[in-house]
């Protein structure tokens, strides 16, 4: 005869119990002493040991559920047997037919590790946090602070194992600064003590910087009970993440990587920024001379000056050169038309006359399109290699990224030099591998030789 | 092959990382010009603690009357000395290379040369040979600072110049050994050979001995050195190095002593240099790569350990620097707490300390107290210890009450330090520390003694 296990009485006072854990699950085979699951009341902590033998037949209750005090937990008995005499109200157990519906229920015990248990938030009374004696005990032993405990216990009752649970998501404080750490107040600080603890370091250091930059990132791995913002998308927003997806979903990209040493561009800044005031010429940058490169090498390789219409292409006769630009409101790719008709000068100038306009949101709508090929620069923000995503229907976008310094043999010495990094993504359905490497090439030797370049 | 790590330099933080990472699954390679260990196992931390070891016992038997034990014609045989110091070296080296194997660890024997930075990872050359890994972790240690002194070159050629690589090899005792630097190592090695029949004279260009350690300990320990029969010429400056004389400089005036050996002790310097560092661009800084507290290079997936980032060179700092560089690879938010290492002098008293001292804490403006106790307190160093005078002193944080330093001279004080280096990091209170109990009879005793000096 089955023979159900029933939720002790521990005093007069307790009406129930909550389940801390279970040690057996559905199915499995007990003998007489074995663990069947650990309870707590507010007060104490006591573990249920099987006083009969068989097989777990059914578990009524999981982990965190508050279990009134003698009520039905589980049933040990012979496998087949009926329960059904057993079963508390409000909980559906199967019947014996099938095993698709026995799959389906899993008893706690089974999904003990995959999903914590849920808990509601810390519920106060006349400005109280509810909190068992043994779970405030136990915080304040150990250092942790209880008001950011998941309260998982009956009515929103902090109780023990949400303060194990602070200690397994190492929230410790150690103990000189648990006094200070408490005062300030449901300011979330990193501890860079042992085992991530609150030192009074950290203390000191979040009161000088009282500007909430200091908020815990583990934080945020709560996603269930943490904090956050909800920002609505901006249309421009929007609109990249639109374009940015279908560019990836509909396209053929690849990148590759190039360097080229950026000795001679560097000399050639150096010498406008020293002299160019002189002639009237702009302050000159290394983009704008990449710039001025790309737009005269584009022309000798015309497939990556193109558009890429599924069953046709567009060749373009001039190079329309798009420029990312990074604003407060996100990413805007204005077009400096014919760029292979002007000179240095004006590209640099006129680069700059577009950025101030997207930054100050002042931009004619007319110079945001019309592009026929794409400059993105992360260099200046120490970007060593990426992979720029094409503007369809455009056929190619160079990334131009940091300088780093490399060796090479030069006459049987190693010297160093500082080499500045490509990376062309490419519509692979409009241009092979081959002949991307090929434009990427020149531009390398063409870079590499400026003076000469300029010369042309 | 790419190697998901490459470790140049096999001593403690080299070893130690590669066997770290080497159990975490990643395809780890080690590089080591000379022998496995570093400076620590061969020339360094164990030889001389074998040395030590002897020394003591030969001071234990010919100053056993104090204790009712005469012994007669003690003598300390320094080739069976030199012996056994290398049979221990050989064994733990034998160990790290077993230790290495079971961790899966590639070793390669050579000098490693770090040539550039590829998009598989960085290419390291060892005997024309190129091995790329994707990550670097720097552990090439340090070499004794060789002052500009006249003599000093010949000298190291002659032989009558040493560093701590001979002097922990030399086949005889030298009748006179004059120590430049009166550092840890020096005042280490001058214990060795006064004990072992030298006549020892350090000189000192400061106004105390043992650097950084506690002001008053350093008196104290200078006072039993001198007992010994030690001599010590502070506020000297050596200015020359003849073979049989070293001539230094105090209060304006020359003055030489005679030296059969000069053992040169006046500091280390991070080995930065000839190992490629320049060709992938990592910062150097006072001549040390510089590291965060992550162990972190300026350069991506770079890390450094031990010696060459110039903070704390011992190996105690190298082994957890390597662990903590190794835990960062691996993902995991690990940082090195510098102001809770302790450091030790292996003499005869020995001599332990761990974070501020009395001076630190006045320059970083710390409010703190000071307690300190004669080593006499403890009933254990009073029955071993006839006639010494020891101390202990804590100092606490006035605002938090928590304990931020430990000094102490007297034996066995090398091995309660690790105590009170857990009660820093930990940032434990005055009343915390009161509940703690200390085993009786034993030296760490004096600790408690002194918390209790002060009030909650
Ligand atoms: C006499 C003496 C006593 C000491 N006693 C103590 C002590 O009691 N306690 C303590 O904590 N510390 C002590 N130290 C300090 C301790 O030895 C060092 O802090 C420790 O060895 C540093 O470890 P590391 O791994 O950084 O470097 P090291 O031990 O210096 O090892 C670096 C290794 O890198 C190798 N290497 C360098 N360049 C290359 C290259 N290009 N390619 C391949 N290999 C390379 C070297 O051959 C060397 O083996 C002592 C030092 C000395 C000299």
């Amino acid at each position: 005869m089955a023979t159900p296990v029933i939720m002790p009485r521990q005093g007069q006072t307790v009406e129930s119990c909550v389940i801390t854990k279970w040690y057996k699950k559905k199915g499995d085979t007990v003998k007489v002493g074995d663990l069947l699951f650990s309870y707590e009341t507010d007060k104490a902590a006591f573990d249920e040991e099987a006083k009969a033998e068989g097989t777990l037949l059914e578990i009524f209750f999981d982990e965190g559920d508050d279990v009134p005090v003698l009520a039905t937990v589980c049933v040990i008995g012979e496998e087949g047997e009926d329960i059904s005499e057993f079963m508390p109200g409000g909980k559906k157990v199967p019947t014996t037919q099938g095993g698709v519906v026995e799959g389906e229920q899993q008893s706690g015990a089974d999904n003990e590790k995959k999903e914590k248990i849920k808990g509601g938030t810390v519920t106060q009374e006349d400005g109280r946090i509810k909190i068992s004696p043994r779970a405030r005990n136990l915080a304040e032993k150990v250092g942790v602070d209880y008001r950011e405990a998941t309260p998982t216990g009956p009515n929103g009752r902090i109780i023990e194992r949400d303060i194990r649970q602070l200690i397994e998501d190492d929230k410790l404080v150690t103990p000189a600064a648990r006094e200070a750490y408490l005062k300030a107040e449901e300011v979330h600080i990193s501890g860079t003590g042992i085992g991530g603890r609150v030192t009074t370091a950290d203390v000191e250091r979040m009161k000088e910087d009282k500007s909430r930059e200091m908020v815990q990132p583990r934080i945020q791995e709560r996603v269930a009970e943490a904090e956050y913002e909800e920002v609505k998308l901006s249309n421009i927003r929007k609109v990249i993440a639109r374009t940015m997806h279908q560019s990836l979903a509909n396209t053929a990209q690849l990148t590759i990587h190039t360097s080229f040493d950026a000795t001679e561009i560097l000399a050639f800044r150096n010498k406008v920024k020293e002299q160019g005031g002189r002639l009237g010429l702009e302050n000159i940058t290394l983009n704008d001379i990449i710039l001025y490169v790309v737009s005269r090498t584009l022309l000798n390789h015309k497939v990556l000056n193109a558009h890429f219409l599924e069953d046709k292409m567009l060749i373009f006769k001039h190079v329309h050169l798009g420029v990312a630009v990074d604003t407060e409101r996100g990413l805007m790719v204005p077009t400096i038309y014919n760029a292979d008709g002007k000179s240095l000068n004006q590209i640099s100038r006129e680069v700059k006359e577009l950025v101030e306009a997207c930054r100050k949101g002042s931009i004619n709508p007319d110079y945001l399109k019309g592009g026929t090929f794409t400059v993105t620069n992360l260099g200046t923000l120490g970007v060593e290699a990426f992979t720029p995503i094409l503007n369809p229907p455009q056929t190619g976008i160079l990334g131009v990224n940091t300088i780093v310094q490399r060796v090479k043999e030069v006459d049987g010495k190693i010297v160093t030099y500082p080499a500045m990094g490509l990376s062309l993504t490419f519509d692979h359905r409009a241009v092979d591998g081959a002949p991307a490497a090929r434009f990427l090439q020149e531009l390398k030797t063409n870079l590499e030789n400026f003076d000469i370049f300029l010369a042309k | 092959m790419v190697y998901d790590l490459i470790v140049i330099g096999g001593g403690p933080a080299g070893y130690l990382g590669a066997e770290r990472a080497g159990q975490a699954g990643l395809k780890t390679l080690l590089i080591e010009e000379r022998f496995l260990g570093g400076v620590c196992l061969n020339e360094g931390c164990i030889p001389s603690k074998a040395l030590l070891h002897s020394a003591k016992i030969c001071d234990y038997a010919k100053f056993g009357e104090k204790y009712g034990v005469t012994a007669k014609d003690v003598v300390l045989d320094h080739g069976m000395v030199i012996a056994r110091k290398n049979k221990v070296v050989k064994t733990l080296v034998a160990g790290i290379k077993s230790q290495l194997k079971a961790s899966h660890v590639e070793v390669v024997e050579g000098r490693a040369y770090i040539v550039d930075r590829s998009h598989d990872g960085y290419t390291v050359k060892v005997n024309n040979e190129s091995f790329v890994g994707k990550r670097l972790l720097i552990a090439t240690g340090s070499v004794p600072i060789m002052p500009p002194i006249p003599g000093i070159e010949k000298g190291l050629e002659k032989g009558y110049v040493l560093t701590n690589r001979e002097i922990l090899d030399i086949p005889q005792v030298p009748d006179s050994l004059v120590i430049v630097g009166g550092g840890i190592i020096g005042l280490e090695m001058a214990s060795y050979f006064n004990s072992a029949g030298s006549k020892v004279t350090i000189i000192e260009m400061l106004d105390h001995i043992g650097g950084s350690i506690d002001r008053e300990i350093s008196q104290i320990l200078l006072k039993n050195y001198q007992k010994k029969g030690i001599e010590f010429k502070l506020n000297s400056k050596v200015v020359e190095i003849h073979d049989g004389a070293v001539v230094y400089e105090c209060d304006g005036k020359r003055e030489a002593v005679e030296a059969d050996k000069v053992l040169m002790s006046v500091g280390r310097r991070p080995t930065v240099e000839g190992i490629g560092l320049e060709s992938i661009g990592v910062e150097i800084e006072r001549g040390a790569i510089k590291t965060d507290d992550k162990g972190k290079t300026n350069r991506p997936e770079v890390y450094a350990a031990g010696d060459v980032n110039g903070r704390y060179m011992l190996a105690h700092t190298a082994y957890r620097e390597a662990e903590v560089c190794v835990n960062n690879m691996l993902g995991k938010k690990d940082i090195v707490r510098y102001h809770a290492i302790p450091s030790v002098i292996y003499t005869n008293p020995e001599v332990a300390f761990v974070g501020e001292t009395e001076e630190t804490a006045r320059e970083k403006g710390i409010d703190f107290e000071v307690a300190k106790v004669s080593m006499r307190y403890s009933g254990r160093y009073v029955a071993e210890n006839e006639g010494g005078d020891g101390i202990c002193k804590v100092l606490i944080d006035r605002k938090y009450r928590n304990i931020i330093g430990v000094h102490m001279i007297g034996n066995y004080s090398s091995e309660i330090i690790y105590g009170a280096g857990l009660m820093i990091e930990a940032e434990m209170r005055i009343k915390d520390i009161k509940e703690l109990v200390f085993p009786h009879p034993t030296v760490s005793e004096v600790i408690r003694e002194c918390i209790f000096q002060f009030e909650d």
